[in-house]
């Protein structure tokens, strides 16, 4: 790891004045990386690109240790999570499960348990693409300022089965994927001032911004998660090569509006599956007015990946997020 | 923007510290160190090099492998992804702290030793680190407990096996 | 003496081993006491032979004079055989186990390697200067030839001149693989040689290249190398026949296999059958991923080069190392106390530990020269991949009339990726054909992993049989036994059937819903190698202490703790009372620790030396206690008068030496009855028979393994508690290599994709099936313990059984590995599952 700048925030005034850049802008290779600093929590993902070599940086500011970071609080609207809550502290919140399961199960599921009790739920939103080009030294792929993407006449059966003409990376939080379905949204803090974006518009395509998964910009920070408590049920399923730490090759988390056994309304979003959390429409068109069974969940299912482009490499993932599709669905109708 | 300089204001009131070593005091099994460490540097590294502590093992030096599995305030993590500079303030145990002062070992490593769940031993540390967290925070885990709390220790010998019997067996025999 | 072993010493009993022909040794000729006599004086003992609880008996060998009396079976002895804790478990559990990574020396610096960008070049320069500017860094070198890889057999220059800006012109090799080293550091820190590798600037000209196996085989592929090659096995096996033609990227046929070759004439044979069945079965990249990754402290000093080596081969490294750099090997000391892990790639020195040699002589210091986890996975040895095209004939009762094989291997730009001899030596046939070769393509060299050859050659035959036996409708366990001559498989398997619950097994396909289970089994076997290499020195020191030494190294498998199981047992003391200083070549030579060698081969070495210390003990005893020393034994820690009345402690005894210790040295004697091979591969096999238990979720293409059971045989079981962690071991690893593993690499730049652990994807806690042992306590009669090993046998069957399971739940066969979701899921569109 190269050497750097060490600065230690204890309140989130602190950090704002500190953070100037992305880990996006960090890696463009076109743009200057000099004078750069950038922001640590739990540290997994930016330890790992330092590493790597991929990234280097002039300063690092910690801001795990800021207090008023890490906090979780319930009201009758819903819940306010601190970004510095970490996966584990989500996992085993009996609140967040009993009221978010997809959240909790997503987060039980990710990674492992020494990752889990570092890593944070704003760290896992922010942190960057697991292709294994982006992530090579060797490579220097569209996301990193070059001129092309390796993956897609290379080695992709780990890559988006939807929206991959450009760049085939699927988005690598799985929290995401159940936090879009719970309908959360993040607040934005910057010197400047604060906004709020839901998080299923805070991530964007490659077609809009190659070199970026997401709107944050120079010198914000997620300052807190907001989930809406409508009563919903919810659940999230993973499928992976193994059950011990593996990244998801399909995975998808619902949300339903229930009446008796009908759906008023269903959120079904697919992770791994696309470069960004992939509302499945069609599917949660379809199962309006539904009861959920077998039957339905298996038609659901093939709905939501029935715009699927797979690449040479990766056509069982259409498969995969079929299936994982239609579990979630049983699994949340019959929580 | 693209430097610091709108940063120089903030920094009246905050030290920057490095690049080159800074002070530091570390609380490692009970006992406090006054060091001098990179901001770079692992807490990984800084036990096994600068302190000699070379039973906190490092193999894939990204947190996928376990096998550098220390505690901090109690908790299991990955030394090889955790700063140094970042754990001033916060216990750390090692596998060098786990057994008693007089040398008893504890109920995890001696159920071990009986179900013969170390082979090469390169992982068992890390291993043993996880199993005792494990019985630490529940004291009569079943076999999924104990698969889910070493699902991110690599043991490429494959003493999961044994290494799960000898984890309920110290469970059994009233480990906490 | 129990109540079998009387009933098998009459001669009504059922099933005793007859003179001349002795059930160790499958009734292949030779292996009698009367068909080897022993060089100089000798004696007649008897041995033990059969399985126990089964059908012990007792057969005359003529061994040499100076052989310790034969050891009764198990039952009749207080350590050996007995489950006994690891002697090191206890610094292993605290972290207190010292290996090569973790060691510190004064001065020592640390080495890095500059590694080639490009799968297929040859250098025009290479610039040092950058790394030579650095501060941190203290030596630099050129690999001038990097090792590991084939040679050219015409002996005409393979190096092209490069200019090197930092004093001279020097020879280095075609690139031919990403990660090939070409330059190393020395320096201060790890952080300064890192950056310093990057400082060097090698300039390029680029070749086409080839990375896939199936890719290299075609005609008009790149040539990998541009005439033919050779290559030289290792401690850890490898090589290649010498001499075999070569085209393009395809190197033999090579006809002949362990166990002689060809026989009779497959197209009779075939003419002959009532079904032949012929398929194609390809396994993938296996990497060895040892949590310890490869590496060593080399300390030149003018009188000594000390090496400290995470190596599976102690003597064989100093070997290497004396030859490489021409030293004798008096000069040169290697250590290995403990090592996180080998499994067949830690042997020789690698293109980093001559690096180190040459940078510590240039710095004058030590250096310490680790790889990375990156560098493990991609640079450090792999099980080739393979490509079979098997054909087996058959009449309706089963009798195979012929099989033939075409099979291909790729250890990329290594040679030797033969898929074992499993075809030709597993199953009667008369008639048999192979041709083997070797595929090069522009990857890293493969190199040894457990069992080398042997669990791809499995996963086909046993496929194959399995298929045999849905096509004649014959039951798996009844085919095999007819089919199989192996008397240890055919008592494994009824055990093992019997503990499997094998008659549950349903026909193929049987469960409706989209979870299927399945049941499987498959055999396997694997020579018992003997490393005559096996020496040791045993001292009682005139406080009453006990040391063995030998420069056998303990890999992880206990050898550590069954020298002093056999020790104590000698001495009727307890394993705890032995010290055991293995792991360095200043101490008498041991075995390398590959292909399942090490127990079968130090520990009969061992044992004579304690024989022949106790005999030395009981003429001092004697003397004192006035008594004959053929009057005397031993006895928890004392030396007793077998007549009663007397008796002294060994502490006592060493306490009146004249000198300060008695010393024993012992080498290891021949196979007793001789060798079925030269003077390495003992009589009998160690074979094994695995059952397993899966279920294939149909929905997803997941299968899991819920249960193995896995019967196996390695002579007289030293230490039970080891021999289990070792089958689990093998049976893990199997599983992992059937279900997860694969390395992926680019192919249009030869970049491994997932050089970490990542998403180079290893079997882990969730994945761990429910494991039942049996272990046949056999009994060959061939050395003065018996033993054998049990490293590689555990891993060869594992993952035919799981892929014949996978069909039983199914009914779709999955001829590829690893069988990971997207192959499955394939094959069951295809076969019309669902």
């Amino acid at each position: 790891m190269k050497r750097f700048e060490w600065v230690q925030a204890s309140t989130t005034d602190d950090a704002l004045g500190q953070s100037t850049r992305t880990c996006a802008e960090l890696m463009d290779s076109n743009k200057k990386t000099s004078g750069a600093s950038v922001v640590k929590a739990g540290g997994i993902d930016l330890l790992d690109l330092l590493k790597e070599g991929i990234l280097s940086t002039q300063r690092v500011v910690n801001i795990r240790s800021i207090d008023d970071l890490h906090h979780i609080s319930f009201d009758k609207k819903g819940c306010v999570i601190g970004p510095l809550l970490t996966l584990a502290e989500i996992a085993e919140h009996a609140d967040i499960r009993k009221k978010f399961t997809a959240l909790a199960d997503a987060a039980e599921h990710i990674a492992t348990p020494n990752i889990r009790n570092a890593a944070t739920v704003g760290g896992n939103l922010l942190q960057r693409p697991r292709c294994w080009y982006f992530r090579s030294e060797e490579f220097n792929c569209l996301k990193k300022g070059g001129k092309d993407c390796p993956a897609n006449v290379g080695e992709n059966k780990y890559h988006a089965i939807f929206d991959n003409e450009k760049c085939s990376i699927v988005h690598p939080s799985t929290a995401a994927v159940a936090l879009v379905a719970l309908g959360a949204s993040i607040e934005l803090t910057s010197r400047k001032g604060k906004r709020e974006v839901k998080l299923e518009e805070f991530f964007i395509s490659p077609s809009e911004d190659v070199v970026k998964e997401n709107r944050l910009a120079e010198g914000e920070l997620i300052t807190a998660i907001t989930i809406p408590d409508n009563g919903w049920k919810s659940a999230h399923i993973k499928l992976g090569e193994k059950d011990s730490f593996d990244w998801s090759i399909g995975d998808c988390a619902v949300a339903l509006d229930m009446e008796g056994s009908t759906c008023k309304k269903a959120v079904i979003v697919l992770g791994a599956a696309a470069p960004v959390p992939y509302r499945a429409t069609a599917a949660e068109n379809f199962l309006k007015g539904k009861s959920i069974d077998e039957k339905t969940a298996r038609e659901a299912g093939k709905l939501a990946v029935q715009n699927a482009k797979p690449l040479s490499q990766n056509e069982y993932k259409v498969t995969m997020l079929e299936v994982a599709a239609m579990r979630a669905l049983l699994k949340a109708a019959q929580s | 923007m693209a430097s610091l300089h709108e940063a120089k204001a903030a920094e009246a009131t905050l030290r920057v510290s490095g690049p080159g070593p800074m002070p530091l005091t570390l609380k490692i099994n009970g006992k406090t160190h006054k060091l001098q460490i990179e901001p770079s540097e692992t807490l990984a590294e800084t036990l096994r090099t600068t302190l000699g502590m070379t039973g906190t093992k490092v193999s894939c030096d990204r947190g996928t492998c376990s096998a550098c599995t220390v505690w901090l305030d109690g908790a299991t993590m990955c030394s090889c992804m955790t700063l140094t500079v970042d754990v001033a303030g916060r216990a750390v145990t090692t596998i060098e702290g786990l057994a008693s002062e007089d040398g008893t070992l504890h109920p995890v490593q001696e159920a071990f030793i009986e179900k013969d769940a170390t082979m090469c031993g390169f992982c068992t540390p890390g291993m043993v680190m996880s199993c005792a967290a494990l019985l630490a925070r529940n004291s009569s885990p079943t076999l999924e407990d104990v698969r889910t709390a070493c699902s991110g220790n690599y043991c490429r010998c494959g003493t999961y096996p044994n290494v799960f019997e000898a984890t309920l067996a110290a469970a059994k025999k009233g480990a906490s | 003496m129990t109540e079998q072993e009387k009933g098998s010493k009459s001669k009504d009993s059922t099933d005793p081993p007859q003179s001349g022909k002795d059930p160790a040794t499958d009734g292949k000729k030779a292996g009698t006491a009367t068909a080897h006599k022993p060089p100089g004086k000798t004696k007649i003992i008897k041995v033990p032979v059969g399985y126990y609880g089964v059908n012990i008996a007792e057969v005359e060998r003529e061994v040499p004079l100076d052989e310790p009396p034969a050891l009764p079976v198990n039952a009749h002895l207080n350590v050996i055989g007995k489950p006994t804790r690891r002697l090191d478990g206890e610094l292993k559990v605290t972290g207190s186990a010292r290996y090569t990574a973790d060691i510190q020396l004064a001065g020592m610096l640390y080495g890095r390697m500059h590694r080639s960008t490009e799968a297929h070049a040859e250098i025009r320069s290479i610039d040092l200067s950058g790394a030579l500017a650095h501060p941190g860094v203290r030596a630099v070198h050129i690999v001038s030839r990097a090792i590991g890889i084939a040679r050219e057999r015409e002996d005409k220059p393979r190096v092209v001149e490069a200019k090197v800006t930092f004093d001279r012109k020097v020879g280095v090799p075609t690139v031919k693989y990403v990660g090939q080293p070409i330059a190393a550091v020395a320096a201060t820190t790890e952080q300064a040689a890192r950056e310093a590798c990057e400082l060097i600037k090698v300039e390029y000209e680029t070749l086409p290249f080839v990375i896939e196996l199936e890719d290299a085989m075609k005609p008009d592929a790149p040539k990998v190398f541009k005439g033919p090659t050779e290559q030289d096995g290792t401690a850890g096996g490898g090589g290649a026949p010498k001499g075999l033609p070569q085209k393009g990227n395809l190197r033999g046929p090579e006809t002949k296999g362990m166990f002689g070759g060809d026989r009779g004439n497959v197209e009779t044979g075939f003419s002959q059958a009532d079904v032949v069945i012929e398929n194609q079965y390809r396994t993938q990249i296996h990497m060895h991923s040892a949590l310890e990754p490869h590496g060593l402290i080399a300390d030149w000093r003018d009188d000594m080069l000390t090496i400290y080596a995470s190596t599976q081969g102690t003597s064989a490294l100093r070997g290497d190392i004396a030859s490489v750099f021409d030293l004798p090997k008096s000069k040169v000391r290697v250590i290995t106390e403990y090592m996180g892990g080998g499994f067949g790639a830690k042997f020789g020195t690698g293109n980093y530990g001559i690096a180190a040699i040459f940078l510590s002589r240039q710095a004058k210091a030590p250096v310490k020269f680790m790889h990375d986890r990156k560098e493990e996975q991609t640079v450090s040895g792999f099980r080739p991949n393979s490509f079979q095209k098997l054909k087996i004939g058959a009449k309706k009762d089963g009798t195979i009339t012929a099989i033939e094989l075409e099979s291909y291997g790729s250890g990329g730009t290594a040679l030797g990726a033969g898929v074992g001899w499993a075809a030709q030596s597993m199953y009667k046939s008369p008639n048999f054909a192979s041709e083997h070769y070797d595929v090069l393509t522009n990857q890293s060299p493969g190199c040894a992993f457990r069992a080398p050859g042997q669990p791809q050659g499995i996963f086909a035959v046993e496929q194959s049989i399995d298929e045999l036996c849905e096509k004649l409708k014959i039951d798996p366990m009844a085919m095999r036994d007819k089919i199989d001559d192996n008397e240890t498989r055919r008592e494994q398997r009824k055990a093992g059937a019997k503990l499997f619950d094998w008659s549950s097994r349903k026909p193929a396909g049987s469960d409706a819903g989209p979870i299927k289970r399945g049941l499987g089994m498959a055999q396997g076997e694997w020579p018992r190698f003997v490393d005559m290499n096996s020496s040791c020195e045993l001292k009682l020191t005139n406080d009453g202490s006990i040391e063995i030494l030998s420069s056998v190294q303990d890999i992880g498998t206990g050898i550590r703790t069954v020298l002093a199981q056999v020790i104590a047992e000698e001495l009727g003391l307890k394993p705890t009372d032995i010290t055991v200083r293995i792991g360095d070549t200043v101490f008498p030579t041991g075995p390398a620790s590959g292909g399942s060698v090490t127990t079968g081969s130090i520990t009969p070495a061992v044992r004579k030396a304690a024989y022949h210390l106790k005999l030395k003990m009981f003429d001092l005893a004697a003397n004192s206690l006035k008594c004959e020393p053929e009057d005397l034994q031993m006895k928890e820690g004392s030396i007793v008068q077998k007549s009663g009345g007397g008796s002294i402690t060994i502490k006592k005894l060493a306490k009146g030496l004249s000198t300060d210790q008695l010393s024993v040295f012992a080498s290891r004697t021949a196979d007793y009855g001789g060798f079925e091979l030269g003077d390495f591969v003992g009589f009998g096999r160690l074979s094994s028979v695995q059952f397993a238990d899966v279920r294939v979720d149909t929905d997803t293409g997941r299968i899991y393994v819920d249960r193995i059971v896995a019967a196996h045989a390695c002579g007289r079981p030293m230490n039970p508690l080891g021999i289990e962690s070792q089958i689990n071991g093998g049976i893990l690893q199997g599983i992992s290599w059937a279900l997860y593993e694969n390395r992926h690499t680019d192919k249009n730049t030869g970049v491994v994709m997932n050089p970490n652990v990542e998403s180079y994807k290893l079997i882990g806690a969730k994945e761990i099936p429910k494991i039942d042992i049996v272990l046949l306590e056999e009994y060959l009669g061939r050395s003065a313990t018996d033993a054998g090993g049990i490293g590689e046998p555990a891993i060869v069957p594992t993952a035919a059984a799981i892929a014949n399971a996978v069909y039983n739940a199914t009914g779709v066969r999955i001829n590829t590995l690893p069988m990971t979701p997207d192959r499955v899921l394939a094959a069951l569109r295809k076969g019309g599952s669902k």
